[in-house]
């Protein structure tokens, strides 16, 4: 059908177009196929010239997918802090010392380079042994000396696939000029990644625009700050133990010294067991104390209201007057007490903290040791008692009473005297179709134009269903759903010509009509 | 590398120590010269001569400038049509000199603990045939269909092992798609072979050597016969045209003979002895203190040339090994067609009483080493003393000598055995035709000749030269003995 010349110049412009692929196939044409338009078929048009016919190349119908690997194989996990494949398929590939026997000697075999270099002469298969020696006996004789180039072949020549177009040897001037082959650029950085498939970020970092309005790193609320001690989670924490931590309240508080800003397991151990000794030094102090002074006196530590002597002879003397043994004396001492110093005495009483150091710990010292509340770990999880409760009833999709005011305020919806306002005010153009046609529009009442039943309700003073339609359908649900505003009656429209004022009111609003699409017929 | 000299024939020589390439025993030296004070200039410090079989690599002339600028990089495609069938060559190139191939570094080579691969050849480009039968084994190449099969058959594989390498190597030639199609392009022609097999009555004289002569006399006959009983007329054209003329056959045996690679081959559980013709490896020249030696890797059956370990090897230095160990040049004439001055097997037959102190003789030019792997310790040498090479080494053994655990020798007994030697030498000398300066000259005067002539020439200059230097070593033996 199309005959094989090429008239070039003849195509029109428009031939191009119907061909987007078209200067993608121009480049990619080898030499010499000089490259012409797609033909259609005959049917498409009737062109003065003939229609070109394409070499069979289907390259347009052929969809190139690139399947991208993707931009990383291995990241670092958050959890382990170490790193990690992307597609957890398989481990890197070990090193040359795992490789299995044999391996070695055919990655060194693939990895050789290919020889170089063009033979100038042909084998012989057989018949001339020999013949692709260079014969030295006559190069010898000659006394020349010849060069020796110990190095390697030449490097191997390049086929040359693609020529330019140029078309040099084309005579005649019909031939397009095509443009010239767009040269193939190596590919660099990211294009070479992706290409690769090497890790590389998803959007080119030479093309990538900065999202606008955003903050800067610091002012996000969910930036992630690394850990100045660089940690990949916090439960890379230093664990705290209750000894060491104790410990550390007591540095603060400069009852011991630490040799740094932690205390080792060896000052944690040592102080241990020095509090150990001390504490039972102590309670060896205090029992000898009560075997030195006796009980009496003893105890009286705890019995302000106790005044008498307590001293062993003075107990001996009481025992000899009265005849009370040591034990109904104390009996009766104790009898003197207050229960709070019962209590101290005890040691019983929790608001009585026994333990100065436990007094000047912080929070969250305290929390490590012994944990925090149970029930409210948290500021968070106390509740206010007076609280209001959001409880949402059964309609809990429905908006709140006060959706109404919010969207009446913003003007989403506006109240029915506004809208009988609106509709008054188109009236005089309705009015004058109907007077116009007025036996028409009285005698047909199909039901089928609304602008005439809105004449008739206003003649009627009827209820309309067709406002309360066009209501509903600029308004939404809220109607649907207060059955009080769908049974209120319609307002009187307001006769006449609109006055100036209504037509400023009415102008606030033209683009009103814009909106509503069904409005319009 | 080399200084840009013209290749004249009156400046061939160096007392180049810093030899980085071949070291070649052979010297030619300018005929104005004298005797000795050519020796004292005698170059390269070790002892090896790489000497190429000749029908491989050809024999390389031992100037330095010669063979390093007369080396041209063999033909790209020598190394394609093996790479292509996967067969590799690591750090290592080819080039041809003006008397053959060579395998030559390409880079440097520090001395490794292992031994490190230059050369990986498949087995699928060998030529094999086993030492014994049966002859049905894999990795033989066994052409059953072709008439050629029975004629191998018929041989007797402990002897005639080259026919019937040489009846494989012609019916290579003649399959379709085989290898060895390419590879023998690169082999020597018949023109180029130095093999005696193709030398004629004349150049077989020319040896000075009538029990060489002799011997391959009857090499020649044998593989004249063997053409004749089976290229008879009557043969089939399968067989005709692998072997049209009888020279072409000789052709074919001595590329057997010089090229086969005798290899204890394991290929699965199997071990078998074969006679293998190697396409790469046969490219390798001969060394008597070789830098590579041959490995089978049976697990994926390729032949490995490697480096020895603990080698230093520097770009350019040649690949050598060592095809036959301890044998005589005589030796290694008839089965490879070269020969060498310094070969430290060499034979003098010596006869007479005359025995010289073998410990002193060896303290005085510093051998070590026990009697089977005579060497020269540098250690102990004086710097720059490069007399000692594997001529004396082999004076070493081959004189007469006397040792008697601590009996000290007796100098002036010493002395006259010394004598009594070099008159011997020299009366050996004096019964070949030629001086070993006439040979040279003949060999200068003939540019052209043919290859074999060359040899043979080359072969009784080298014996020549070997027992001049017999005579120049007791010479030196008779002034360093102490007193």
């Amino acid at each position: 059908m199309a005959s094989n010349s090429i008239h070039s110049n003849l195509l029109p412009k428009s031939a191009f177009n119907h061909f987007q692929t078209s200067s993608y196939l121009v480049g990619s044409f080898p030499a010499g196929i000089l490259q012409v338009r797609v033909g259609f078929s005959n049917s498409r048009r009737v062109p003065s010239y003939s229609c070109i016919k394409c070499e069979k190349k289907d390259d347009h119908n052929i969809e190139h997918v690139s399947v991208e690997r993707p931009p990383y194989y291995s990241y670092m996990d958050s959890t382990s802090g170490q790193l990690e494949p992307a597609s957890g398929a398989r481990a890197s590939v070990p090193e040359q010392e795992y490789w299995p026997e044999g391996t070695a000697s055919q990655v060194r075999a693939a990895r050789a380079p290919l020889p170089g270099g063009e033979s100038s002469s042909s084998p012989s298969y057989g018949s001339q042994p020999g013949s692709r020696r260079k014969n030295y006996k006559t190069a010898a004789a000659s006394s020349s000396s010849i060069h020796v180039e110990s190095s390697d072949p030449a490097p191997s020549d390049e086929a040359s696939l693609v020529e330019s177009t140029e078309d040099a040897q084309d005579s005649t001037s019909e031939f397009v000029v095509y443009q010239s082959e767009p040269e193939e650029e190596e590919e660099a950085g990211y294009d070479l990644d992706k290409k690769i498939g090497n890790p590389h970020p998803f959007i080119d970092p030479r093309v990538k625009k900065k999202i606008e309005g955003t903050l800067p790193e610091e002012e996000l609320w969910w930036n992630w700050k690394k850990p100045e001690k660089e940690q990949w989670s916090r439960w890379q924490r230093r664990k705290p133990d209750a000894d060491t931590v104790f410990l550390k309240a007591m540095a603060e508080t400069g009852q011991v010294k630490l040799y740094g800003e932690h205390p080792t397991l060896t000052e944690t151990s040592l102080y241990r067991a020095r509090r150990h000794l001390y504490k039972e030094e102590r309670l060896q102090a205090e029992e000898d104390r009560l075997e030195e002074i006796g009980p009496m006196a003893y105890y009286s530590e705890w019995v302000k209201a106790w005044k008498g002597d307590t001293s062993r002879e003075a107990i001996q003397k009481h025992f000899e007057e009265t005849g009370e043994d040591e034990t109904a004396q104390l009996i009766e001492m104790f009898s003197h007490q207050t229960d709070r110093e019962y209590r101290v005495m005890m040691g019983t009483d929790v608001r009585i903290k026994r333990d100065p150091l436990a007094m000047r710990m912080k929070e969250e010292q305290i929390k490590q040791i012994w944990g925090g509340d149970p029930v409210y770990p948290t500021v968070n999880y106390i509740q206010d008692p007076n609280e209001v409760i959001d409880y949402r009833g059964p309609d809990f999709h429905e908006p709140t009473p006060n959706m109404l005011a919010y969207l009446m305020e913003h003007g989403h919806i506006i109240t029915r005297e506004e809208l009988n306002t609106i509709l008054a005010k188109e009236k005089p153009e309705q009015h004058v179709v109907t007077d116009v046609d007025e036996a028409m529009a009285k005698a047909v009442d199909i039901g089928e134009n609304d602008d005439e039943e809105d004449s008739d309700v206003e003649d009627e003073e009827e209820r309309e269903e067709e406002e309360e339609e066009e209501k509903i359908t600029r308004n939404w649900s809220v109607l649907k759903s207060t059955p009080e505003l769908r049974q209120s009656k319609p307002k009187p429209k307001k006769d006449g010509p609109m006055s100036l004022d209504e037509a400023i009111d009415d102008s606030e609003n033209l683009t009103d009509f814009l909106m509503d699409f069904g409005e319009e017929e | 590398m080399a200084s840009p000299l013209l290749h004249q024939p009156t400046q061939f020589f160096f007392s180049n120590t810093q030899l980085k390439g071949p070291s070649h025993g052979f010297l030619w030296r300018p005929p104005c010269s004298s005797f000795g004070a050519s020796h004292s200039e005698n170059k390269a410090r070790p002892i090896r001569a790489s000497v190429d079989a000749p029908t491989f690599p050809l024999f390389q002339t031992p100037k330095q400038h010669d063979s390093a600028s007369e080396l041209e990089p063999a033909d790209p495609d020598f190394y394609k049509i093996g790479y292509v069938r996967s067969m590799r060559a690591y750090g290592v190139e080819f080039k041809e000199g003006p008397d053959g191939f060579g395998v030559y570094a390409s880079k440097d080579v520090e001395p490794l603990r292992r031994a490190r691969v230059i050369m990986e050849i498949p087995l699928e480009l060998m030529l094999t045939i086993s030492k014994k039968l049966p002859w049905m084994f894999f990795p033989d190449i066994i052409p059953i269909g072709h008439p050629i099969f029975d004629i191998i058959n018929s041989t007797d594989p402990e002897t005639d092992w080259d026919l019937r390498l040489a009846c494989l190597l012609l019916y290579a030639f003649d399959c379709e798609d085989n290898f060895w199609q390419l590879y023998g392009d690169f082999l020597p022609s018949a023109d180029e072979c130095t093999s005696l097999l193709l030398a004629s009555e004349d150049e077989l004289s020319e040896l000075q050597d009538p029990d060489l002569a002799s011997t391959m006399r009857n090499q020649q006959y044998r593989a004249q016969e063997f053409w004749e009983m089976n290229w008879h007329n009557s043969a089939p054209l399968k067989i005709k045209r692998l072997a049209r003329d009888p020279r072409r056959f000789l052709w074919a045996v001595g590329i057997a003979q010089s090229r086969c690679i005798n290899m204890q081959t394991r290929i699965g559980a199997l071990t078998q002895d074969a006679n293998m013709l190697i396409p790469y490896a046969d490219m390798l020249n001969h060394s008597f203190e070789p830098n590579c030696f041959l490995h089978w890797r049976f697990k994926d059956r390729m032949l490995e040339v490697l480096i020895n370990a603990g080698e230093q090897i520097k770009r350019g230095d040649e690949m050598t090994i060592n095809y036959m160990s301890g044998q005589k040049n005589e030796i290694l004439m008839q089965r490879y067609g070269f020969s060498s001055p310094v070969n430290p097997w060499d034979v003098i037959k010596f006869s007479g009483n005359a025995k010289i102190h073998l410990d002193s003789f060896l303290s005085v030019f510093n051998i070590s080493g026990l009697p089977e792997e005579y060497y020269h310790n540098k250690c102990l040498a004086i710097d720059g003393d490069t007399f000692v090479d594997g001529a004396v080494v082999a004076a070493a053994r081959t004189l007469p000598t006397w040792s008697d655990k601590d009996v000290p020798p007796i100098p002036s007994a010493e002395r006259m055995a010394v004598k009594e030697l070099q008159q011997e030498c020299r009366q050996m000398l004096a019964q070949y035709a030629t001086t070993s300066k006439q040979d040279e000259k003949l060999l200068d005067s003939l540019p052209n000749a043919p290859r074999t002539l060359e040899a043979a020439i080359k072969y009784r200059l080298h014996r020549k030269l070997f027992i001049e230097k017999v005579i120049q070593a007791l010479e030196i033996y008779q002034d360093k003995i102490l007193f």
